[in-house]
Order: C-alpha cells, then structure tokens, then sequence
C-alpha cells in the first residue's frame, strides 16, 4: 500500500524521452532535406516577382482571352466526362469488391487479401496509370484519362466501401438469415439498403475528386483541358493559359457545389451517416484521394 | 378512434418520391452524353476490346534492347540511375510538409470563428482559401516553372500552396469544434488573444494537426512522384522519360520503385498516426 507516502508530493513527470526522439528526428529529416536538395535558393528572391509577371501576362496585359473561352470549355468538358464514365467504372467494380473486402459479410482471409489488393490500386497516381498502361493500349485522348480514374476510383471507392460495410447494424442481416435467406439475400436485403446511401454519397464525391484529377490527365495527352492549359503555358500564350485557368477554377467550384448538394441530400435521409459524415469531414476540401 | 379497427392493416406507404425517377433519368442522359462520340468522348466498349490486344505487346514484348522489353520485364540495372531523383522526390516531400503545415498553424486561427471574431477577416480568408484548393498541384507547377523555370524548386512551392490550402481548412474546422471552456478560463484570468490561442487552443488541436500533418506528408509523396512530369522536379521526370522514349521495361523499374516507395511512406504514417492520437 502506497497510501502512506505524503500526500503533497507531485507525481513524477512522464518521460518524454520517446517523443523529443521523434521530433528530434523529423527535425534532422527535415534539416538533411533542405541542405542536400539540389537547389539554389537564391532563385527564391525572384519568385514573388516571376509569379506576378506570369498572372499579370495572363490577366492583365491585355486581360484573358476571351476568345479561347469557347476551347476551354469545350476541353473542360472532356474533363467532366472523363470524370463522369472514370467514376461510373469505379462505382460498378468497387461494389462487389466492397463486399467481398468487408470483413463481416466475408471471410477474414479474402476480405484482407482483397483490402491488399485495394491498397496497391490505390498506391498508384492516375497520372502514372495513364502512362503506363491506358495510353499505350487506348491510344492518346479522353478513353485512356477516363480508364486511369476508373481504376484508380475503383482503389479507393473499394475501401470505402468496405469501411461503410464494416460499420452496419447487423440486425437486419440476423433478420434475413432468421427468415432463412441465402448468402446473395442477406447481401440484398439485409446490407445493401444499409450502405446505399453512404455508398452514392462517396461516389459522388469520388465524382468531384476525379474532375480535378481530369483536368491535369491531358498533360500526359490523356485528355482534357489538361492539354491545353500545359501548351498554352509551354509556349507563352499566357492569355489563353489565365481563360483556361479560370475556366478550371470555376468549374471546380460549380461541380463541387451541385454534386456536394446532392450528395448532402442523399445522406441526410439515411440514419446512420456516421462513416460518411466523418471521412467527408476529414478530406472533404483535400480535393485528392485518400 | 380508428387505430383499433386498422392496428391489423398495413401502414400506409409513403409517397414515392420523385427524386429517385428523376435522379436515375439525369443519371442516362449525362452518361449517354458522355459516352457518345458526337458529344462526349466517344467510348466504344468494342472497339476497346479490339485494343486490348495490344496488352500483349506492353507487357511481354521480347527484345535483344534491354530497355525496350515489355513491363512485365523490368530492367533492374536502370535502378542506380533513378535512386537521385527518388531521393529528391522524398525531399521534396518532406520540405513541402514542414514549410506548408508550418504557415497553416497561425493561418488556421485566422479562419477559425473562435479565434477570429471578426467576420470580414474571417470569411475573405475563407474565400481565398477555396480559391486556392481549386487548383490542382500540377497546374501551379506548370505555372511556378513559367515563373522560375524547370526544377524542384517550383514543385516545393506547388506542394507548400496545396497543402497550406489542405491543412488550414481541417485544421480551422478543428478549432471551430474545441471546448470554449479553457478560452473563457484564459480571458477570465486576463490573457490577450494570442494567450488564450496558445493555452487554451493549441493543447486541444494539437494531436489533430499532428495527424492532418502526416496525411499531408502522404499527399505529397504521391503528389511529388508525378510532378517531375512537368519538370518539376522528382522521379517524375525520369518516368515521363522513359514513357516519352517508349522504354517499358527501364519504365517498369521506376512504376514499381513508386510503388514500394508509396506503401512504405503510407505504412509507416499510419503507424506513427497510431502512436501519437
């Protein structure tokens, strides 16, 4: 019994010796990265200058080019399709993979084999994918960019899924098995109406994520108006780059709004919005993919 | 009272609502206008099938070049030449977090309503901010490369604008939800503003930025890989190289270095997220 020692003495501190180790490393990693990269910083002095060069060159000089504006759209709605199909492919491959990576409804060593597999799509940018894979079996244009996100999407919309999958009230699914339904019934009628509308909410979000990742996917001549503002800037049409810009900026922003609408009208009826509510609040404005 | 009579009979059913028709019917219309040719980007499921075979030759083409072999063939002798810019892919990385989660802390309490009173301050910083994540990393490299020229420089500063962006709204969200409690403690025993964010706010957010920190670090792993696509900097170049000189088995190399170097990165971050919240 140690209720006699006095009872004014502090309780000893906790060490920290664990935790200033840590920091003591990030500040090492971080030292050894600025001092080794190969970079004159010097050339930061004319950053400030340089950049209000370029956004006066596009905006001010002579103001954007309004007449690109017609090519810009029209790009960017390339890019809003390719997000479009992109995120169509994910939703229909990631539902069963949903199923089948969700330890409850499956087994626990597919279910992991299967959140392995998930993980190593998603390791992969859809820049790369593009690259690497859908350019040189596509050709170049809009089908290899919406086959990259496709992929992609399936990666991450998979995951969600299953993690929606994992957080269901198994009462409905003891309900169907009581009444003596078979594996694909349970499935139905005791899971799915569960998840749909986290699952449709996370699909239009993968929606809004991807229009991002469409609008750079023409760099790598996977189309859209990735190409157009990567030519434009290459080659000094700085007028038309600021039009093509601000044609990104703004349908970022306008699809971002109409889907986020809908996607918040399609959770606010389902009565567990726990998982969704709290991945959306987490990366909801990282605007890139988990 | 007609409950006794119809506590038998079934509940009436809701009125089937109307936006579930027409959800499905804007749904076909966007997609067909998507696929087809005259209006979208023309998705011939056939025609891709046809394409398919072409599989063959990426992945297993048999050559006396070494480089020039399929992907499933990779050159593991082209790994030396790419260990300088994976390295600088990682530092790139790395400097883009620090300086980035570093401006967003005093930023964040500028946009926070609990920190920041003032409304006009408050909503122009916000504005601003959805203006800034609305572009893509890659778009303010292209644009950081027409101001500075080719580089890793101009990867960091696209890396620092996108995570500023990314951290300072998690992070002010988070500070919107802290406990009031130690604030009006702080104020009531006579601390300045910038007392009562540094010991009454910072404590309780300090766990979560740790956290939105590592996530960032992650982006910027993956974001730093492709960079050097536009010259900015990383293994990216090196990638676009290779994929520009139709190398596939020297390409193979680098798209499975990314690979491991990406779960890495990722297994060790949620590691460390693990220990630390």
């Amino acid at each position: 019994m140690t209720v006699a020692s006095p009872r004014t003495s502090r309780p000893t501190r906790p060490s920290h010796a664990k935790r200033n180790l840590g920091v003591l490393f990030v500040v090492l990693l971080i030292g050894w990265s600025l001092v080794s990269i190969d970079i004159r910083y010097e050339r930061l002095v004319d950053f400030p200058r340089g950049l209000w060069l370029v956004i006066y060159k596009m905006y001010f000089e002579h103001g954007p080019d309004l007449g690109y504006l017609g090519i810009s759209l029209e790009f960017m709605l390339d890019s809003i399709w390719i997000a479009w199909i992109g995120t169509i492919i994910g939703a229909i491959f990631s539902l069963p993979i949903g199923f089948i990576a969700a330890k409850n409804v499956s087994s626990g060593l597919i279910a992991n084999a299967m959140r392995q597999f998930l993980n190593a799509i998603r390791a992969f940018p859809e820049l790369v994918l593009a690259v690497a894979i859908f350019v040189p079996i596509a050709g170049l244009g809009p089908v290899a960019g919406a086959l990259a996100i496709g992929v992609h999407s399936i990666g991450t919309l998979g995951k969600l899924t299953a993690e929606v999958i994992e957080g269901i009230d198994s009462g409905p699914v003891e309900a169907v098995r009581a009444a003596g339904g078979r594996w694909a019934q349970i499935q139905r009628w005791g899971v799915l109406p569960q998840v749909l509308p986290d699952v449709v909410a996370f699909w239009l979000y993968r929606f809004e994520i991807n229009v991002r990742a469409a609008a750079i996917l023409g760099i790598v001549g996977a189309g859209g108006i990735g190409f157009i503002i990567e030519q434009t800037i290459r080659f000094g049409r700085f007028p038309r780059a600021g039009t093509a810009l601000l044609v990104v900026i703004l349908a970022t922003i306008v699809v971002d709004t109409g889907s986020g609408w809908v996607r918040r009208r399609i959770i606010e009826g389902a009565e567990k919005k726990a998982v969704a509510a709290e991945v959306f609040e987490r990366i909801d404005v990282a605007g890139q993919p988990v | 009272m007609t409950a006794a009579a119809d506590a038998r009979s079934r509940p009436a059913k809701p009125r089937p609502s109307l936006a579930v028709p027409l959800g499905i019917v804007s749904f076909l219309v966007i997609t067909w206008l998507a696929v087809s040719r005259e209006f979208g980007i023309g998705l011939d499921v056939g025609e891709l099938i046809g394409n398919l075979t072409r599989i063959e030759g990426l992945l297993w083409r048999v050559s006396t070049d070494q480089a020039d072999r399929g992907l499933l063939n990779p050159n593991w002798p082209f790994l030396p030449q790419t260990a300088e810019p994976m390295l600088e892919t990682l530092q790139m990385a790395v400097i883009a977090s620090a300086i980035g989660c570093g401006l967003a802390l005093p930023i964040a309490f500028f946009v926070s309503r609990v920190t920041t009173p003032n409304a006009g301050v408050f909503n122009a910083g916000r504005s601003v901010l959805s203006v800034i994540r609305a572009i893509p990393d890659i778009l303010y490299a292209l644009i950081f490369i027409a101001a500075l020229g080719v580089g890793p420089l101009p990867g960091i500063l696209a890396l620092i604008f996108f995570n500023v962006g990314v951290v300072v709204k998690l992070l002010s969200e988070t500070v919107d939800g802290v406990d009031v409690g130690p604030i009006e403690a702080g104020r009531a025993s006579g601390a300045s503003r910038a007392q009562t964010v540094r010991w009454a706010v910072m404590p309780q957010v300090l766990p979560n930025y740790v956290a939105y920190s590592l996530y960032v670090f992650e982006l910027n792993i993956r974001a730093s890989t492709v960079l050097g696509i536009v010259g900015a900097g990383g293994i990216g170049r090196i990638l676009y190289r290779e994929y520009s000189l139709f190398h596939w088995s020297n390409l193979s190399v680098v798209i499975v270095e990314v690979f491991v170097f990406v779960i890495l990165i990722e297994f060790v971050s949620i590691w460390l997220r693990r220990r630390l919240v």
